[in-house]
């Protein structure tokens, strides 16, 4: 019986663990309380181990999904549709970059359509000279997204992610980039 | 290594443990191993001992089976979800990632001005 | 098995501080051993099995059971209350007591770095593998126990000399 005890801890331990999905200063939740349609995905090392398992690895896409996440710890993504602009505030991106000041993270990626609106930034999070975390904040007029990867991260995983799944393939210099204007 | 090091080296060192631990241990092992044995016998004479309980017995399989089935349908319905999560936080990644990638090929730069 | 009990029932006992749980928590490990015995490879293999299952054990008790016998907490010690002129604290049982107590009123996991590396005198890489935290880790938590330590003792030892 206590040995059930130990290894009931054991994993209870291991799952508090892996389970990381972060809301800087609460933003996600503001976000989500405000949207009029949101899309969460959220699933940490244990949901994607079992995913994996049913990864058709005849499918090229699935193929390479199955590559993709197999060293990852936890993929959280969320999407917030607005019917209108200015359905969410300077405040709450401000909120979501915060901890993205840390040092040992770098924004490798500033990207800003003055014409549609769009801007898109993209970090990472080097420890020990591995990449361990990536984030994505994609902020549209009337849509935001925040996707967070906790690693590790190969380059060559993320050059995949962006040339697979029905999208096609493009560079992706991870070198690191002066800030040049904020988003809103 | 300094006094501090010197001095947690003496408090540190390896203990005895009490008189008879090793004996004590295999005595552990050895009333573990009877138990499980015991366990064994139990199940065989129980399952020796009547008609109706192989009846039970038989009944409880064919529960368990169907539980079974129904257990790794259910598995199976799960995996299906979580690989269809798996996929469109994928998509959404990449496709986010895409547009970045892209800017910049447009750009040709690390960080261009706005469009 | 003789040869490693000493090593078992140590890491046990000063983590612990109480002879009677380090005496389950070991004969605990023993018993797995004896299940895990065809998987090890070498009597290396063996040492280093025994102190990780040693340490998680005892980690893992020492939850299970807070609050306790033997607790004792960090705030509460007092400091020495004599200071030792130098050469003699090299025979005071007091101070190594004091010292015993110190390191048990640690946090879990600075106490266990401290145990693994003044007791079986491990690297601190093997310290890292052995409880299965990053290298970093070992020496930041190494650091900071011996700034506690020395805040609490260093009078004690001629503070020159610590």
């Amino acid at each position: 019986m206590r040995r059930f005890g130990i290894i009931f801890a054991l994993l209870a331990v291991t799952q508090v663990a892996f389970a990381q999905d972060w809301d800087p200063g609460g933003a996600l939740k503001r976000l989500a309380a405000k949207a009029d349609k949101t899309v969460d995905v959220t699933l940490d090392q244990s949901m994607l181990q079992f995913a994996s398992g049913f990864l058709d690895t005849k499918d090229p896409d699935q193929a390479q999904a199955k590559k993709v996440i197999a060293n990852m710890k936890g993929i959280y993504v969320h999407c917030f549709e607005f019917d209108k602009s200015g359905g969410y505030s300077t405040e709450d991106v401000a909120s979501l970059r915060a901890p993205l000041k840390e040092p040992e993270w770098s924004r490798i990626v500033n990207v800003r359509s003055k014409h549609e609106g769009e801007n898109v930034e993209v970090y990472f999070r080097k420890e020990d000279g591995k990449f361990t975390g990536l984030v994505v904040i994609s902020t549209e007029p009337t849509e935001l997204t925040w996707v967070h990867v906790l690693g590790p991260i190969n380059p060559d995983d993320l050059r995949r992610l962006g040339g697979q799944f029905g999208i096609p393939h493009v560079e992706i210099d991870d070198k690191p980039s002066t800030k040049k204007g904020e988003s809103k | 290594m300094n006094r501090l090091e010197e001095e947690l080296k003496k408090a540190l060192r390896q203990v005895e443990p009490p008189t008879g631990f090793a004996e004590r241990v295999l005595a552990r092992a050895a009333s573990a191993k009877e138990k499980k044995k015991a366990r064994w016998l139990w199940v065989l004479e129980w399952m020796e001992a009547s008609t109706w309980r192989w009846a039970a017995a038989c009944a409880l399989c064919v529960v368990l089976a169907t539980s079974g089935i129904l257990y790794r349908r259910e598995r199976q319905r799960k995996g299906e979800e979580a690989k269809e999560q798996v996929m469109l936080a994928l998509r959404i990644t990449s496709s986010k990632l895409q547009i970045a990638a892209q800017s910049i090929r447009e750009i040709g730069a690390p960080e261009g001005p706005q469009r | 098995m003789r040869e490693h009990q000493r090593m078992v029932f140590s890491i046990a006992y000063h983590f612990l501080h109480n002879g009677a749980a380090a005496e389950e928590v070991a004969q605990d490990v023993f018993l797995e051993l004896f299940k895990k015995l065809g998987t090890l490879e070498s009597r290396a293999h063996v040492t280093f099995w025994l102190r990780r299952v040693a340490c998680h054990r005892s980690i893992d008790y020492a939850r299970r059971n807070k609050g306790a016998a033997a607790e004792v907490s960090w705030d509460e010690l007092p400091e020495p209350s004599h200071s030792i002129e130098r050469g003699q604290a090299h025979h005071d049982p007091m101070l190594t007591k004091r010292l015993q107590q110190m390191v048990a009123a640690l946090p879990e996991k600075m106490r266990m770095v401290v145990i693994l590396r003044y007791q079986e005198e491990a690297g601190l890489e093997e310290i890292a593998n052995t409880m299965g935290i990053p290298l970093n880790t070992v020496k930041s938590t190494l650091h900071r126990a011996h700034a506690m330590l020395r805040e609490k003792i260093g009078q004690a030892l001629g503070e020159a000399n610590v």
